[in-house]
């Protein structure tokens, strides 16, 4: 069993990594952590970043986990292995600019660039976004999925994620008490469906709808409240066609033994409690 | 001073009857309770009615508030003839349209007709909406105001409404232990601005917003939050140019100690999430139009 302990970072390629940078900043609020001469390393929270885009193709993009110990790290490449997937373990010139101690890579069935990160580096100060959007951190990716059941079955039993509820074949994954960190979205291609930042309140949500709209971005689903994790959500466009999200309030599920998972249809009913309708192609049939 | 116990109803002035009594009952989702050729009122609460829509001659707009006895009524009519108003009692024909007891009526100094009324009607059965709006009832009026001053000079001088808090010069009355009851904001022209109903909670005003834009009612304000009173709302259009909002959450008023605080005139004092302002009104306040237009008459009125 693989035990991941939280979603690590994100890494974007982007042709134009200024453009990307302008909207991480500027409009995301996400705060920069470090650069160098290709990539831009964005910090949402304590941790030193959480979001990396490097000049290169935006199908290239990488969604970073964390184990606890070494171990884990020794455990996970020879259990992977063991299962068919080829794993790499990553140099020393790549762990420093991820400001990991050690990491390993490999793909999940579908073929969605995974890293297994350990000792990843904490920021001495707080984050301080560049503008005021009330984020509190990056807390989950949607992930794509060529087959449903089979993706489901890798993440909760070679890894140690549950299923905390079902919007039709999607699964929405827990690895801690938050409701989901990952969730798995039927599609026909390989890679990070979207990219979810946590704000403080529903005012936060609402704030950014009209600073975001005003600035033309396109909004792609909301504002609008989840039935599964009650989280009031907003979905809008950033580069290279990646949707990003905010939210605020999604249930914590304290009680393992007790939750049972249910399952919701895969409709606007079941994404949105208000009516909002999705212009998402993963959130439509 | 005559102590105001709650506000009551609003009665508008229809030119499409059929029209209005749809939007009340499809929109708002209001309960339909009396309808005549030219009557038509709506429940939304434990009040008999809160919103009434009338057409033909002797149709007039008027909010509706109730105090407790008839005493009352005759200390009000004193204070608002001694200020030079046009005030009347009201006839037993005037009563039982508006299923009141007694009733006053007077015109504020911009022209707005206000009703002080005794034993209004509540129902003893529950409120059963038209459609799943979540409205809990009726919950505050904004009225236009062509001189704040003069008419404030009714509000807490007769009346004992308290100023909560400043918008600009609009000013927010309370009476109660909610923010406010009554808002006069600063306009050129009299009338009723906007009926505001509260329903539930976030959840319920959000869907509302996409129940609206389903029914393509023109949304005005909003969805937003007040600083002052720190209400959601969502703003849009009624018949014969009234507003409508809905309402939620808000931040309870902890009685006498409470001193009035001034935000900022416009959109900027009226929203805290940016959202985009469609009303004349409140754009015209941020820009200092209505102010003008405000100098300019009363210089004229000078010549």
């Amino acid at each position: 069993m693989i035990k991941l302990q939280d979603v690590c970072y994100v890494r974007l390629g982007t042709a134009d990594l200024d453009g990307a940078t302008s909207f991480a900043t500027d409009y995301l609020g996400l705060e920069i952590a470090h650069r160098s001469k290709d990539a831009v390393y964005l910090k949402s929270d304590q941790r030193e970043h959480t979001l990396c885009y490097f000049a290169g193709s935006p199908a290239d993009q990488t969604a970073a986990f964390e184990v606890r110990d070494r171990a884990d790290l020794e455990a996970a490449a020879s259990e992977l292995e063991r299962l068919g997937h080829r794993v790499r373990l990553g140099s020393a010139e790549e762990a420093a600019p991820r400001q990991v101690r050690s990491f390993i890579t490999f793909e999940d069935p579908t073929g969605n660039k995974i890293e297994l990160v350990w000792r990843p580096a904490y920021g001495s100060r707080r984050y301080h976004g560049e503008r005021d959007a009330g984020i509190t951190g990056f807390s989950h990716i949607g992930l794509c999925t060529t087959d449903a059941a089979r993706d489901e079955a890798f993440w909760t039993k070679v890894c140690n994620a549950r299923v905390s509820d079902r919007i039709g074949d999607a699964a929405l994954l827990r690895i801690d008490e938050v409701h989901h960190t990952i969730a798995l979205f039927p599609t026909d291609r390989a890679g990070i469906q979207h990219i979810n930042h946590q704000v403080a309140t529903g005012d936060d949500v609402m704030r950014s709808f009209n600073f975001l709209s005003e600035r033309r971005v396109p909004m792609v689903f909301g504002p609008g409240r989840h039935p599964t994790s009650s989280a009031r959500f907003l979905y809008f466009e950033g580069p290279d066609g990646m949707v990003f999200e905010y939210s605020s309030g999604v249930r914590e599920i304290a009680d393992e033994l007790l939750y049972r998972e249910r399952q919701l249809p895969f409709d606007a009913k079941g994404f949105c409690e208000w009516g909002a309708k999705p212009q998402i192609r993963e959130f439509r049939n | 001073m005559v102590a105001l116990e709650q506000l009551r109803y609003v009665r508008l002035v229809a030119g499409d009857l059929g029209r209005a009594a749809d939007f009340g009952q499809r929109v708002l989702g209001l309960e339909p309770i009396d309808r005549t050729r030219e009557l038509a009122t709506f429940r939304s609460d434990f009040r008999d009615y809160t919103l009434a829509f009338a057409s033909g001659d002797h149709a007039v707009q008027s909010v509706g508030l109730e105090v407790r006895h008839s005493d009352d009524l005759d200390a009000a009519l004193e204070g608002l003839r001694r200020l030079g108003l046009s005030a009347g009692r009201g006839s037993a024909e005037d009563c039982a349209l508006r299923k009141v007891k007694d009733m006053i009526w007077f015109a504020d100094f911009t022209g707005n007709r206000i009703e002080l009324v005794v034993r209004p009607l509540n129902s003893g059965w529950r409120y059963f909406p038209s459609r799943d709006a979540g409205i809990r009832g009726l919950a505050d009026v904004i009225l236009r105001s062509i001189d704040i001053e003069k008419d404030l000079s009714i509000w807490s001088g007769i009346l004992n409404a308290q100023i909560s808090d400043w918008a600009g010069d609009a000013a927010y009355l309370r009476f109660d232990h909610t923010h406010h009851r009554i808002v006069l904001f600063p306009a050129t022209r009299p009338g009723v601005l906007c009926i505001e109903y509260a329903v539930e909670d976030v959840n319920l005003l959000m869907r509302n917003y996409y129940v609206l834009r389903d029914l393509q009612v023109a949304v005005l304000h909003g969805p937003g939050r007040r600083p002052a009173s720190e209400q959601l709302f969502l703003t849009f259009a009624g018949p014969n140019d009234v507003h409508f909002s809905f309402v939620a959450e808000g931040a309870p008023i902890d009685g006498e100690r409470r001193r009035p605080r001034q935000f900022p005139a416009g959109p900027a004092g009226l929203c805290g999430w940016g959202s985009e302002c469609k009303i004349a009104e409140f754009n015209d306040a941020a820009s200092g139009r209505t102010r003008r237009a405000e100098t300019i008459a009363s210089a004229k009125a000078q010549r």
